[in-house]
C-alpha cells in the first residue's frame, strides 16, 4: 500500500478495556477523513497515536513510510487542533500562533513576517494582541488552526473541534474547515461523534465502535449500505426486524420470514442461505405511507400498520406505526404544500411500502450498543421511548 | 491520563513523589510513631528518656488530676466549635447572598484575622480583658462586675479567646461551600410552603455539609490541642492537655510522660477525625472521581 | 421574597468581635498611659522604645532567616508533591495524600512535641537547624494543598499542545506550566512565609536554649514584659499582614 497514514494492526489497552483493539487504516496524502463513534470508541485514541501522545502497546504508525511509532510528538510533522483549542492563555494571539516557529528557534523577523501572513489569512490582524480570553469562540478555532499551520505539517488532526461551538458558529466553521482543507491540500484526519459533521466535510469515513472499524467507506456508501447493524443505527435511523432466510429466490434476493408479516424480499449482498437468522434494516425514509393500498408487484414490500403517533417537524413528518410486534418509523418529506391534504391521524390504518433494495441484512446488534443508537431497535411494549423523541434533530 | 506520553510519565512518578514523601516519612511518621514508643519508656534523672520499658508512665495517667483535664480539654472544645458553628453559619449565609461587588470585602474582612499573628491576636483580648483595661472599666462602671473581680484566668476567658481565634477557620470552609449552594433551592422550599427558619434547616444546612464537617473538624482539632490560649488567658482552673504537655516537657523535664499526655491528645483528635472521615465518605460515595 | 435580616446582624456582629480588640490594641500602642485603660494623650515613644531595642531586631533576623529557608525547602516540595498527587493515581499516592494532609489536622503542639522527641531521640541539638527542619515540615502540607487546588483547574492539554507545536518536554514545562501556575506557586509560597513567620508552639518545642524568633520574643514579652511595647509591635505585624493578604489576593486573582 502506498498511503500516506498507516495504522498496522494498532492495539491499545487501559486496565481491562481494549481501546484500540488490532486496527489497521490506511489514509491518502491530501485526504479529508474522518474517525466518527461515539465516546470511548477509540477514535481519539487512535488520533492520539498519530500525534504521538499515546504509544500503542501493539503495532506500529508510519507516516510517508516512515515507521513514527516511537517518535516524541515534538519531532513529528503532525499538528493538532485540540478539542477545546488549548490556546496558552498567557500568551497574545501572535504569540499563540508564533509559539511552534518559536521554539523551532527559527529568527524572529522571519517568525513575525509569517505570523502577520497568518494573521491576515484567519482575519485576525485588529486582534493579535489581544488575550485569547478576549476573543470569541470562532476566532479561537482560527487562531488554532494558524497556530497549527504555520508549523507546515504534513498532517492536520482536529478533535472534536467544532463540540465547543453553538450551532449556527459550527455549521459556519464547518464551512471554513472545508475551504482550508481546499486551500492548503494537506491530510485532514477529524475525529467527531457528529455524523452530520463526519459526512459533510469527509472524503472518507470510519465508523468506529468498540476500538474497532466497523466500516470504512465514503459518506454515501455508509449511509446507504451500512454494513453491520451498528452502523446502520448510529448513522441516520432505522427500523429493524428480526427474521429468518425462508428461500433464495434468485442471486440477488432472499424472502424472510418474519412474525406478524407476510414473507419479505429483500437484497441479499451477504451470500445468506435458507435459515440462517438475521436483522433486516430499513431506514425510515425510505418507506412510504399512504391511505389506499400501493401498486405492489416483486420490486416492493408492502405491509399495513396502525399509526401510533404523528409528530410534524416542518420540514418533514414522523410517523410511529404499529406493524405485527414491530414499532415502526416512517418519515415523509414534505415537498409540497401540506396544508390542504387530508392528513393521516392517530390510529388510522394505513399501507407501508418500501423497495426491495433499499432493505439490508445485517447480524444482530449488540445489546450493550443500543444506548450509542439514535433510536434502539425496538418492539412493541418494550419502551416508549421512541415517542417522547419526536425524531432526530 | 498518566499513561500518556509527554511532561510527566508513569515512569516519573517515584522521582516526583519521594521528596516529599521521604521527608514527611522522615520528620512526621517516625516522630510520629516515637511519641507512641517513649510513652512505653521510663524516665531518667537528668530530664533524657531512660532504658528499658515500662507500663509506669501509662499507668501514672490514672492520676486522678487527669481525667477532670481531660474532660476540661473536651467541653471546652466542644462549647467552642458549636459556638463558632453557630455564629460562623450565619455569617457564611450571609456572604454567599450579599451583592457580588461586596463579596471580596467581606472576605478580606475574614482573612485578615485569619493570618494575623495568632499571638497578637491572643494578646488583643488580655488587653481588653485586662484589669486595669477599657471592658473591665466599661463593666465595673455598670456594676456588671465586682471592681475587684477578674475577667481573665478562668474557663470563662479561655472559651471566649478560643471562640475569637478559631471563628475565621470555621467562617472560611462554610463561607466556601455557601458560595457553590443554589440559593434556588431555598425559593423552591418556600414555594413549597416551607418558613424561611425551616427552608435554612432542611434545605441550606443539608447543602452546606461538607462544609458544616470541614469547618467542624478545623475548629475541634485545634482547640483540642491548645495550650498558648489557656496558657496565657487561663488560670490553675482552666488548664488543658497541651498545658499540661509542655509543663511535662519544659518545666518537669519528664519526656515519657509528655508523650504518654500527647498519646492520649492524639487519641482524643483521631476520634473525631475518624468519626468525620466515615461521615463525609457515606455522604457522597460518587462525589470522588476526578473528572 | 423577603429575607431575614438576622444573617446581617450575626456577620456585623461577628466582624465587630473580629476588630474590636485589635482596634483596641492599635488605638492603645498610641496611647501615653502604660495600661490603656484611659487615653493619656498621643505618643511614639513605644514605637521608638521598640524599635531602639535591639532584642527585637536580633529576633527579626532569625525570624526571617527561617522563613525565608522553610520557605524554599516547602515550596520545592510542596509543589513536587502536589504535581504528584494531581498526575498520579495509585496506591503510592494514596499512601502520599495522607501523609501531606496529615499536618494539616493534627494539633500543632503534637507536632512539635513529636519532632522534640525525634531530635532528642536522635541525640541532635536543638537549634535553628531543627526549626527550620520542623517548619519545612508543616508548610509543605500547606503548598502542596495550594497549588494542588491550582493545578485542578491547569489544562494539560496545554502541555500537549506545546509538544504538538515542537517542544520539547522541558520548553513545555518552562514555557507553558511554570508561568501559568507561578501565581498558585507564589501564593503557597507566600502561605509558608507567613505560617512561619507566625508559628510560635512548634518553634516553641523546637527551639534550643538561647534561640529566639519573633513568635518566642514575643510570647515571653507578654508573659513578663511590658504591654505598650507589644501594642507597637503588633500594630506594626497587623499592618505587614494585611498587606500580605492584599498581595496574596491579587496574585491569586491573576492565577485566576
Amino acid at each position: 500500500m502506498s498511503d500516506f497514514i498507516q495504522f498496522e494492526n494498532v492495539s491499545r489497552q487501559y486496565g481491562s478495556v481494549l481501546a484500540v483493539n488490532d486496527v489497521s487504516l490506511g489514509i491518502g496524502k491530501g485526504e479529508f477523513f474522518s474517525l466518527l463513534g461515539p465516546s470511548g470508541c477509540g477514535k481519539t485514541t487512535l488520533l492520539r497515536m498519530l500525534a504521538g501522545f499515546e504509544r500503542p502497546d501493539s503495532g506500529r504508525v508510519l507516516l510517508d513510510g516512515v515507521d513514527i511509532t516511537e517518535l516524541p510528538p515534538e519531532r513529528r510533522k503532525v499538528n493538532t487542533i485540540f478539542q477545546n483549542y488549548a490556546l496558552f492563555p498567557h500568551l497574545s494571539v501572535r504569540r499563540n500562533i508564533a509559539f511552534g516557529p518559536t521554539v523551532a528557534k527559527r529568527p524572529r523577523r522571519e517568525v513575525d513576517e509569517e505570523v502577520d501572513k497568518m494573521l491576515a489569512l484567519i482575519q485576525m490582524r485588529d486582534h493579535a494582541d489581544k488575550r485569547v480570553d478576549q476573543i470569541s469562540g470562532g476566532q479561537k478555532q482560527r487562531v488554532a488552526i494558524a497556530r497549527a499551520l504555520i508549523n507546515k505539517p504534513a498532517v492536520l488532526l482536529l478533535d472534536e473541534p467544532l463540540a465547543a461551538l453553538d450551532l449556527k458558529l459550527r455549521q459556519r466553521m464547518l464551512i471554513e474547515l472545508d475551504m482550508v482543507h481546499d486551500q492548503v491540500g494537506i491530510t485532514f484526519v477529524f475525529v467527531t461523534h457528529d455524523q452530520g459533521e463526519a459526512m459533510s466535510l469527509a472524503d472518507r469515513v470510519a465508523v468506529m465502535n468498540h476500538g474497532r472499524i466497523e466500516q470504512l467507506g465514503r459518506p454515501v456508501e455508509i449511509y446507504e449500505a451500512p454494513q453491520t447493524s451498528f452502523v446502520a443505527a448510529f448513522i441516520g435511523d432505522s427500523n429493524f426486524f428480526e427474521g429468518v432466510v425462508a428461500e433464495v429466490t434468485d442471486v440477488e434476493h432472499v424472502l424472510l420470514r418474519i412474525d406478524g408479516f407476510d414473507d419479505l424480499r429483500a437484497f441479499n449482498d451477504k451470500g445468506l442461505h435458507e435459515g440462517d437468522r438475521v436483522f433486516l434494516s430499513v431506514r425510515p425514509e425510505k418507506i412510504r405511507i399512504s391511505r389506499e393500498q400501493p401498486l405492489g408487484g416483486p420490486d416492493h414490500n408492502t405491509t399495513r400498520a396502525v399509526v401510533d403517533d404523528v409528530i410534524y417537524l416542518g420540514t418533514h413528518t414522523r410517523f410511529w406505526l404499529r406493524a405485527g410486534e414491530y414499532r415502526i418509523a416512517v418519515e415523509q418529506q414534505h415537498n409540497r404544500f401540506v396544508l390542504d391534504e387530508q392528513p393521516i391521524r392517530w390510529k388510522d390504518e394505513v399501507w407501508l411500502q418500501w423497495h426491495v433494495d433499499d432493505g439490508f441484512m445485517l447480524e444482530r446488534y449488540a445489546e450493550s450498543d443500543e444506548a450509542l443508537m439514535a433510536i434502539p431497535p425496538q418492539r412493541v411494549g418494550e419502551s416508549n421511548a421512541g415517542l417522547e423523541d419526536g425524531g432526530r434533530g | 491520563m498518566a499513561e500518556t506520553r509527554g511532561l510527566l510519565e508513569r515512569r516519573h512518578e517515584p522521582w516526583i513523589t519521594l521528596p516529599s514523601f521521604l521527608w514527611l516519612v522522615v520528620l512526621f511518621t517516625i516522630p510520629a510513631a516515637i511519641v507512641f514508643a517513649i510513652a512505653f519508656k521510663p524516665s531518667d534523672p537528668f530530664g533524657g528518656i531512660g532504658a528499658g520499658w515500662t507500663l509506669h508512665t501509662l499507668a501514672s495517667l490514672g492520676d486522678p488530676n487527669y481525667p477532670a483535664i481531660l474532660w476540661r480539654t473536651v467541653w471546652l472544645s466542644v462549647v467552642t466549635t458549636v459556638a463558632c458553628l453557630v455564629l460562623a453559619t450565619p455569617t457564611a449565609y450571609y456572604m454567599a447572598r450579599v451583592a457580588q461587588r461586596w463579596r471580596p470585602l467581606l472576605v478580606l474582612a475574614i482573612i485578615v484575622p485569619f493570618w494575623t499573628s495568632f499571638l497578637v491576636r491572643i494578646f488583643a483580648w488580655k488587653v481588653v480583658l485586662h484589669p486595669e483595661g477599657p471592658l473591665k472599666h466599661a463593666l465595673a462602671a455598670l456594676h456588671l462586675v465586682p471592681a475587684d473581680g477578674s475577667l481573665l484566668y478562668h474557663s470563662g476567658a479561655v472559651l471566649l479567646v478560643l471562640v475569637y481565634t478559631e471563628l475565621p477557620f470555621a467562617i472560611l470552609p462554610l463561607y466556601a461551600a455557601a458560595e457553590k449552594f443554589d440559593f434556588r433551592l431555598l425559593e423552591a422550599a418556600r414555594d413549597l410552603g416551607a418558613g424561611p427558619f425551616r427552608a435554612f434547616w432542611i434545605v441550606f444546612l443539608p447543602g452546606i455539609r461538607r462544609g458544616l464537617l470541614t469547618a467542624t473538624l478545623v475548629t475541634l482539632i485545634p482547640a483540642l490541642g491548645s495550650y498558648v490560649v489557656p496558657d496565657l488567658v487561663g488560670g490553675p482552673t482552666s488548664e488543658m492537655l497541651g498545658n499540661k504537655i509542655a509543663q511535662r516537657t519544659f518545666s518537669d523535664r519528664n519526656l515519657p510522660h509528655a508523650s504518654a499526655l500527647s498519646a492520649l491528645l492524639a487519641l482524643a483528635v483521631l476520634v473525631p477525625s475518624v468519626l468525620a472521615i466515615t461521615l463525609s465518605r457515606r455522604g457522597d460515595r460518587s462525589a470522588q472521581v476526578k473528572p | 421574597m423577603k429575607r431575614s435580616v438576622t444573617p446581617f446582624v450575626i456577620t456585623a456582629a461577628v466582624l465587630a468581635f473580629f476588630y474590636l480588640p485589635i482596634v483596641v490594641l492599635v488605638v492603645n500602642s498610641f496611647n501615653a498611659s502604660r495600661f490603656g485603660g484611659e487615653w493619656n494623650g498621643f505618643t511614639l515613644q513605644w514605637y521608638r522604645k521598640l524599635l531602639a531595642s535591639p532584642d527585637i531586631w536580633h529576633a527579626l533576623g532569625n525570624t526571617f532567616t527561617i522563613a525565608v529557608l522553610a520557605t524554599v525547602g516547602s515550596t520545592v516540595l510542596g509543589t513536587t508533591a502536589a504535581f504528584a498527587l494531581d498526575r498520579y493515581r495509585s496506591r503510592l499516592q494514596d499512601a502520599h495524600y495522607l501523609l501531606v494532609y496529615a499536618p494539616l489536622v493534627i494539633p500543632e503542639i503534637l507536632l512539635g512535641i513529636s519532632l522534640l522527641l525525634f531530635f532528642v531521640a536522635l541525640g541532635v541539638e536543638l537549634s535553628y537547624v531543627t526549626i527550620v527542619l520542623a517548619h519545612v515540615t508543616f508548610c509543605v502540607s500547606y503548598v502542596a494543598m495550594v497549588v494542588l487546588g491550582r493545578l485542578q483547574d491547569f489544562d494539560w492539554s496545554l502541555v500537549e499542545a506545546a509538544q504538538d507545536l515542537g517542544a520539547s518536554p522541558w520548553v513545555a514545562a518552562r514555557d507553558v506550566v511554570l508561568p501559568l501556575l507561578a501565581p498558585g506557586i507564589a501564593a503557597g509560597a507566600l502561605l509558608a512565609f507567613t505560617l512561619s513567620v507566625d508559628d510560635f508552639v512548634i518553634t516553641f518545642f523546637t527551639a534550643g536554649p538561647g534561640t529566639t524568633t519573633l513568635p518566642l520574643r514575643i510570647y515571653s514579652m507578654i508573659k513578663h514584659g511590658s504591654p505598650p511595647l507589644i501594642n507597637a509591635l503588633s500594630t506594626l505585624l497587623l499592618a505587614l499582614t494585611t498587606t500580605t493578604v492584599w498581595l496574596s489576593q491579587r496574585l491569586l486573582k491573576e492565577a485566576r
